[in-house]
Parts: structure tokens; sequence; C-alpha cells
């Protein structure tokens, strides 16, 4: 009866049942799934960076000088990548999200030195890029984006202050 | 902007003006208690908050509002009676401005979010300056 019903009124069975048309394929990925992803990913090149120059022992400074000063700092961009992965909730299905070690596959096998200006350069980067992100997402992500451009706003301070070569 | 909308930017936004009221309170209380370079410090986040103060107030009177009073006194959160107490004071406050600027982060209006994104890494910038540490969500409640 009710396929007749379907028929006689016109209407397709996708415009009376709500939810995704089974038919239609994988959905599309949200804006906000996209835009994490790529926080994401720029969050793990920053913490990429850290470890690359608190594992160096070519610079200027001690290395343990370097280290007291990079690790707090570390630490706190590996609560922040916690914190964006918890909020990504992907499709099942989907590509993995491009990650920093994705990415390093391809990069120079020469280990590149990374100074504390080119920390603060990254950190000056990463808060603004995340300011640039606010406009688009919905408010809770904006908030947990302007939280951390703020924290890494406060990274650049520090690395300013700090002569560790 | 929709009237809905608009409600919800004057009031984050009045809740940014009152915490820079508070913050303005509070740095007179604590450059009583400073000396020297902190002296000057706070005299220059005092003279920020009174900046930031002004431009909140601005932009509220033309979403046609009436900016918030500031109180004629504060309660303090803890004793103030040394340059110690007086740099945890100025911690705190710039950790509720902080606080308050994230509310309005989450307004539907793209300039105010970027207003307070912004004017939030300045107080968390202070708030390092003042406690000797960062934080790695500053003014957000992280579970």
């Amino acid at each position: 009866m009710l396929p007749l019903l379907l028929a006689t009124t016109g209407c397709r069975s996708s415009s009376l049942f709500a939810g995704p048309d089974p038919l239609a394929g994988r959905p599309p990925l949200r804006h906000d799934v996209l835009t994490l992803q790529a926080v994401i990913a720029a969050e793990e090149n920053l913490i990429s960076l850290y470890e690359a120059a608190i594992n160096d022992d070519s610079g200027t400074a001690p290395q343990d000088a370097r280290s007291r000063t990079l690790t707090p700092l570390l630490a706190q961009h590996e609560q922040h990548l916690a914190q964006l992965r918890a909020r990504l909730i992907e499709p099942p299905g989907q590509p993995a999200s491009p990650s920093a070690s994705a990415a390093g596959s391809s990069a120079s096998p020469r280990p590149v030195r990374v100074t504390t200006a080119r920390l603060r350069a990254a950190e000056r980067a990463s808060a603004a890029g995340l300011v640039q992100r606010l406009a688009t997402v919905e408010p809770a992500l904006a908030q947990l984006f302007a939280s951390i451009a703020a924290s890494d706003a406060t990274h650049v301070t520090v690395l300013a202050e700090k002569a560790l070569g | 902007m929709t009237a809905s909308t608009a409600v919800s930017a004057v009031s984050a936004l009045q809740a940014a003006l009152a915490a820079e009221n508070a913050a303005i309170f509070g740095y007179g209380v604590a450059g009583a208690h400073l000396t020297g370079s902190s002296l000057a410090a706070a005299e220059q986040d005092w003279t920020t908050h009174q900046e930031a103060r002004d431009a909140l107030t601005v932009v509220i009177r033309r979403l046609g509002a009436a900016p918030v009073a500031a109180q004629a006194f504060y309660q303090l959160p803890f004793p103030v009676h040394d340059a110690t107490s007086a740099t945890a004071l100025a911690a705190y406050l710039e950790d509720g401005v902080t606080s308050a600027y994230l509310g309005l982060v989450a307004v539907s209006d793209q300039r105010l979010r970027r207003f307070g994104a912004l004017a939030m890494q300045g107080a968390a910038q202070r708030a390092a300056f003042w406690s000797g540490s960062t934080q790695a969500f500053p003014g957000l409640s992280v579970p």
C-alpha cells in the first residue's frame, strides 16, 4: 500500500524520510572538519619543530637551557593537539587527515636547525592563522582556536625573551 | 545582523567592558604596592585597559546600548598588601579579561570575533608576564 501511496502523491522516498540518502554515496566532509584537519596538521608541524629544536645540540645556548625553556611550551602544544583531535569526528571511511608525519616523508633527509627565531615565527604564524579561521567555524570551535592563538602569542613573548640560538 | 545576534554581541561586549572596568580598578590597587619596573609595567597595563574600555564603550553605543558603568568598589579576590600579592592580582585580573573576551569570540559578527581574539592575546601575554608562566588554554575551561 505504501508504494502506491508514494506513487499517487508524486513523492520521492528521500523527501518523505529524513536522514542521509543511502544511495547518494559518501557525504562530503563538513567545513569544520576540513578546518580542524588543517589546524591539526599545523599543530603537528609545530610540535615537530619543537622536538627538533629540543634535540638539536648545535645551538649556542647549552642544551639543558634550551630544553628547560622549550619543553613546557612543547607540552602546551601537545595539549592543544589533544583538544583539537578530541573535537574531530570524521565520518567512517574517510581518508586519514593530513599529518606532519605524512608531510615530513617528502622532506629533505638532512635535518634543518630550528632556531628560536624560527620557532617564534612559527608561533606567530600559527596565532595569525587561527584568528584567520575564526570567521567560518562554529562558536565553540572558534573559542578553542582563539584560546590556542592566545597561548601561541604568549609563546612568542617567551621565545623573544630567551636568547637560545 | 539580526536582533537576536545583536543582543548576543552587546551582552558579550558588556561582559568585556565589565572586566576592563574591574581591571582598571584592580591595577590601581596593585600599583600602590609596586615599585620600579613593575610599577611602570602596571601603569602601562592600566593605560591599555583604559583604552580598551573607551573602545568598547564606543562600540556598545554604536550598537544602540548603554555601556555598563564601572562600580565604585570591587571586591578583591584576596588581600593585597605587598608586591607579591599585587603581582598575583595583576595576573588574576588579566585572566578575567581573557575569559571575558572569549565570549566575544562566540558571537556571529566576524569582526567582533577577531577583535575578541586579538584582545585575548594581549591579555594572555600580560597574564604571562605577571604570573611568570604561560597557559595552554588562556580564558578557556578545558577538562
